[in-house]
């Protein structure tokens, strides 16, 4: 079912955590909450669901105007991060548990509790208590919890950030496919962005409150609409040097760029990833820089340079090159940019400037 | 000498009064409380076990203890006493049959569901064996001394202040502490006053409700006159007496499961409360499937903190009634005051026996049948 | 199969008792919960407004049914106060200072020993042998029979029964392997509690009169510190199994002794844990009264003997017995007062591990 948020407002006394938060949530399909701590996703859900009070604006389940009624008519699952299982209850039992409350009879709620079960690879456990399951267990019967209620939307509260790395990359597979099947609108909250990368239909960038970006993950990547998700996308980090854009040149410590077109901006932020450059012999490339260090990472090597900007504290660029690129410290270099991945940030209010 | 790295006096093996303590710190922690708990727990039971096995006698120069062997408890259970620490036994009428006879069913089919669980153990078995010879006993006395002309010793009236003292206490207390849990205004200020009666001296709380129960010049007199009680003497009626300890001794105690019940109330993990919201849940189901498991464990132990302290009931007996009417409100605690006050040194000392039996035997039930069982669940 | 989500009810129940979101209440629900928490307010306070009242009246407004507002239904007078702070005002002041310090200094003496007890239960593991403890049985119960039955002087048993203790512990005890661990100490500290006073009464009394101490405040003290102690390993044990251990081996890394471990890094985490229990030990000696009875009579005599003592010859004298309920409410509730946020937090450690 869509999920339509409208101005959705929240403030906790004076500070106002959530700013006009709009957006539609197609039917079927899997958006993603990303951004970091704090930055209110995780309140955007709980009003969502209904367990936080909406200071302002409305939300919607189908056609359904939800906002002022309790979390239980609203027809949405949640799974929380720390999977609020039941210690007391079995596998069975806290699986079965929307079940019982919806007064299904025992024999039919056994049969459903074994289907889901089964999906989740938890048959052989239904009789253990959550103390006696590992992570990446309990978070599947919280997962079953939430889908045999086949509500009309998912809401997932960074469910996978309490499992180990190898699990965590295992489960989003699981995740992807099961709401794949399923075909339930998802919501999903998260600050990794390879989760929300990986897993989402769009994702929706918040930061202190906003709604900076929402779009399909390709999108966002290749064409951030401001600075925020320019830095907060991709690993590592876009590359940010600060100059000035005047005249349709933008110039920045020891190196100028024209643009081919004439815009006046003043402090301006030039940006770029460290796979769309590369280290050249000195006196070549865009920006001239020293070698401050490189690391081998396996497939390749990520290359840390230090701009001649004069400033006290070192400040770098990296640049990811071949797995066989060697350079010793100190080497003076250029770096190289393919003009085509260049983005230009206003210094100011961290808008793109499109060129 | 270079000033500039001067290291630490080196901490080995030191000399003098710190390091004899430090090496010998384990012993030290603990030996004071072993040492105290002997000399005041271990030894006045020696002595009170001695004690209650002799006659005590004011001699000239002072007294003289004479060998009594078991005519102390004697007389307690089977002789001239038995009226006042068992109680008068009533004729038992059908009603008390069918009682008995329940309860014993009730205790052997609880001892042979044990049994064929496949979990007995010696150790259990006795356990459980003497447990339900207790509870069989309290069963029969309870019959008894209810029966057609029956009437309670100190023994049964004890047992009525720590059950029905002690559940009153507990629904009520937790009852305030769902009520405080609650979204409400002024939490603190409630909290802070419902805490309040736990501060208060219980002989000062026996005297308060001496005053407050007097049906004639206290408070509340307009209410029993408007019911047409006011010349009612509740301290003339056994069962009316003993609620008036019950309802003082509950003002009391209840502040003080109030406050640990409400401390685990707002402990517990918030996330499974708002799951079974989203799931569905009402109020009740809330509290019956997620508070409740949640907040067992902490009322089972409150509640054993709470029968211990109940057995020693005194105070409130003492003043309110001073034991009466007849010996209707005599804790074991009073009687056995009483039986001292008389010189009775060792009708005392062997009251307090059964006592300590009865409440070890009520207490390390509760405690392996209801406690360990309800904390096991959570780790 | 599943059941669909129920829709919203409607109707005149649900618009009482449904609230419209989560964390406020419905109307009907607020003022049940308002008028339950009204009616126990009232049930608290009401008694103690009536002492308070009862404080200024005279004789005459007491037995004279019940008058309820100063003022209106009676002319409130000092003369209780008069009485007991300025008339009488040493007789009530020496019980006073009593309970002041027999509560204080046993308090601090029980939840200092206690926390001690309980942290080396916590930390250290503790095998002693069974047969040194039937030793020990041994050598007290030899200390008693010579001392009451044989008429030996206490302080002559004394050392005859440590002696006998020693000998055995040395000697035959060793041939027995049969340990305790630190669970069955723990157990037996706690289950002093379920000892009934009235046990412990005569004995102690015996005691204390034949070293000549009955009556004097070191005997009040050390009896009020001994009956705590089981409360105060009981709930600070663990408290201190919650404070991780890698502390206590961190600080023993930086050369720390144990006893710097315990008093300048541990205590200070335990705090509420102290706190929550500090009250309560002193709550429970503050207002004791059967221990009192035995062991005091002039001298060391403390606040609860004194408001029984107001049932005198000439009947119960309320106003005054008012008095001094209330001159014993005060310092404890403005100690709890100052408590207050550490008390629930202090007592749930215990009560959820213990």
């Amino acid at each position: 079912m869509q999920v339509t948020l409208d101005k959705l407002s929240k403030s906790f006394g004076p500070v106002q955590v959530l700013h006009d938060l709009s957006m539609v949530v197609e039917e079927g399909e899997f958006l993603v909450l990303l951004g970091p701590s704090g930055c209110g996703k995780t309140t955007a859900l709980r009003m969502i669901a209904g367990l936080e009070e909406v200071t302002s604006g409305r939300v919607h389940i189908g056609d359904r105007d939800v906002t002022d009624i309790l979390p239980k008519y609203r027809d949405a699952a949640m799974v929380f991060q720390s999977y609020a299982l039941y210690p007391h209850k079995t596998v069975a039992e806290n699986i079965g548990y929307p079940l019982k409350l919806r007064k299904v009879p025992p024999p039919a709620r056994d049969k459903t509790v074994r289907e889901v079960a089964a999906q989740v690879q938890l048959e052989d456990y239904l009789t253990r208590y959550p103390r006696e399951l590992s992570g990446g267990q309990r978070q599947r019967v919280a997962l079953a919890r939430a889908i045999i209620r086949r509500p009309a939307v998912f809401l997932m509260d960074e469910p996978l950030s309490n499992l180990d790395a190898k699990l965590r990359v295992h489960m989003r597979s699981e995740l992807k496919h099961m709401q794949n099947t399923l075909g339930t609108t998802t919501i999903y909250v998260t600050h990794d962005q390879v989760e929300a990368m990986t897993l989402a239909h769009r994702v929706a960038i918040l930061n202190h409150g906003r709604l900076m970006q929402f779009d399909r993950p390709k999108t966002i990547y290749r064409d951030p609409a401001n600075l925020f998700v320019a830095s907060f996308i991709g690993s590592p980090p876009m590359n940010m040097v600060d100059g000035t854009l005047t005249s349709g040149a933008f110039t920045g410590p020891g190196f100028a760029h024209s643009l081919g077109k004439d815009l006046s901006i003043g402090p301006a932020v030039i940006g770029f990833r460290p796979e769309d450059c590369s280290v050249v012999a000195a006196g070549n490339g865009l920006i001239p820089a020293e070698i401050y260090s490189n690391e081998l990472i396996g497939d390749h090597t990520l290359v840390t340079c230090e701009l001649h900007d004069g400033s006290a504290a070192p400040h770098t660029v990296t640049v990811k090159m071949d797995k066989d690129f060697e350079a010793e410290m100190g080497t003076e270099i250029g770096i190289a940019i393919d003009p085509a991945h260049l983005y230009f940030f206003d210094q100011g209010t961290g808008d793109r400037i499109r060129v | 000498m270079d000033t500039s790295a001067t290291p630490p006096q080196a901490l080995g093996a030191g000399r003098g009064m710190s390091a004899w303590l430090d090496r010998h710190s384990s012993k030290v922690f603990i030996l004071p409380a072993v040492i105290v708990i002997l000399a005041f727990s271990i030894f006045p039971l020696i002595v009170s076990a001695y004690l209650s096995l002799t006659r005590f006698r004011l001699a000239p120069g002072g007294f003289e203890l004479r060998w009594a062997g078991f005519r102390n408890f004697d007389r307690l259970l089977f002789g001239s006493e038995q009226y006042h620490f068992l109680g008068t036994f009533g004729a038992v009428g059908w009603f008390g049959w069918i009682v008995m006879l329940g309860g014993a069913g009730l205790i052997i089919w609880w001892l042979v569901r044990y049994w064929i669980s496949g979990r007995a153990r010696v150790l259990g078995t006795i356990g459980r064996l003497i447990t339900a010879t207790v509870g069989f006993g309290i069963v029969v006395l309870a019959t008894v001394t209810l029966s057609e002309g029956g009437a309670f010793g100190s023994l049964m009236v004890t047992l009525f202040y720590v059950t029905v003292g002690c559940s009153i206490q507990f629904a009520i207390a937790l009852g305030l502490a769902l009520l405080c849990a609650k979204p409400i205004r002024g939490r603190a200020f409630f909290r802070v006053v419902f805490f309040m009666p736990l501060m208060v001296t219980p002989v000062g709380i026996a005297y308060m409700f001496r005053m407050l129960a007097d049906m004639s010049k206290g408070p509340l007199e307009p209410i029993w006159s408007l019911f047409g009680f006011a010349d009612v003497a509740w301290a003339n009626d056994a069962w009316a007496a003993r609620m008036v300890v019950v309802v003082g001794d509950s003002w009391q105690w209840i502040a003080f499961i109030f406050i640990v019940m409400l401390a685990a109330l707002e402990s517990q993990p918030r996330d499974q409360i708002e799951a079974a919201q989203l799931d569905g849940a009402g109020p009740w189901q809330v509290f019956r499937d997620v508070t409740w498991p949640t907040i067992v464990p902490v009322a089972a132990t409150v509640m054993l903190i709470r029968v211990i302290e109940a057995f020693k009931i005194i105070d409130l007996p003492n003043v309110l009634t001073n034991g009466g009417p007849g010996i209707a409100t005599e804790s074991m605690t009073l009687h056995a005051f009483f039986a001292w006050r008389t010189q009775d040194l060792g009708g005392s000392a062997a009251i307090g026996y059964m006592l300590l039996f009865v409440a070890v035997v009520i207490c390390v039930s509760f405690f392996n049948l209801v406690v360990q069982r309800q904390k096991a669940r959570f780790t | 199969m599943t059941a669909a989500t129920p829709n919203q009810p409607k109707g005149l129940y649900a618009k009482l008792f449904e609230p419209k979101r989560l964390g406020i209440m419905a109307p009907g629900t607020s003022v049940l919960v308002y008028a339950g928490l009204l009616f126990w307010t009232i049930v608290v306070l009401f008694p103690l407004y009536w002492l308070l009242v009862t404080s200024f009246k005279l004789p005459i407004d007491v037995n004279e049914g019940p008058r309820y507002l100063p003022f209106v239904d009676y002319e409130p007078s000092l003369h209780a106060w008069d009485y007991l702070l300025v008339e009488v005002g040493g007789d009530t002041f020496r019980p006073y200072v009593n309970s002041v310090i027999i509560a204080a200094i046993s308090t601090v003496l029980a939840v200092l020993a206690g926390s001690m007890a309980a942290y080396a239960l916590a930390r250290i593991t503790y095998k002693p042998r069974f047969a040194s403890i039937l030793s020990f049985v041994v050598g007290i119960v030899a200390m008693i029979v010579l001392t009451v039955v044989a008429g030996v002087p206490w302080w002559l048993s004394l050392i005859v029964g440590l002696a006998i203790f020693a000998l055995l512990a040395r000697t035959v005890a060793r041939r027995f392997s049969a340990r305790l661990g630190n669970g069955d100490i723990l157990f037996w500290m706690i289950s002093q509690r379920i000892l009934p006073p009235v046990i412990v009464a005569v004995p102690v009394y015996v005691m204390f009169q034949r070293i000549g101490l009955l009556d004097t405040h070191v005997a009040m003290i050390i009896t009020y510190a001994t009956v705590n102690l089981p409360i105060v390993v009981w709930l600070m044990h663990d408290f201190f199994l919650s404070i991780p251990r890698d502390l206590d081996e961190s600080a023993e890394m930086d050369g720390a002794t144990k006893f710097q471990i315990f008093f300048d890094i541990v205590l200070p985490l335990a705090k509420p844990g102290i706190a929550a229990t500090s009250l309560l030990v002193l709550v429970l000696a503050w207002n004791e009264y059967l221990l009192a009875l035995f062991l005091s009579s002039v001298d060391a005599q403390t606040m609860p003997l004194l408001v029984a003592a107001q049932n005198a010859t000439r009947g119960p004298q309320w106003w005054s017995m008012s008095v001094l309920i209330l001159l014993m409410i005060i310092p404890v509730v403005l100690i709890a007062l100052a408590l207050q946020r550490f008390i629930a937090k202090g007592l749930l450690v215990g009560a959820v591990k213990g």
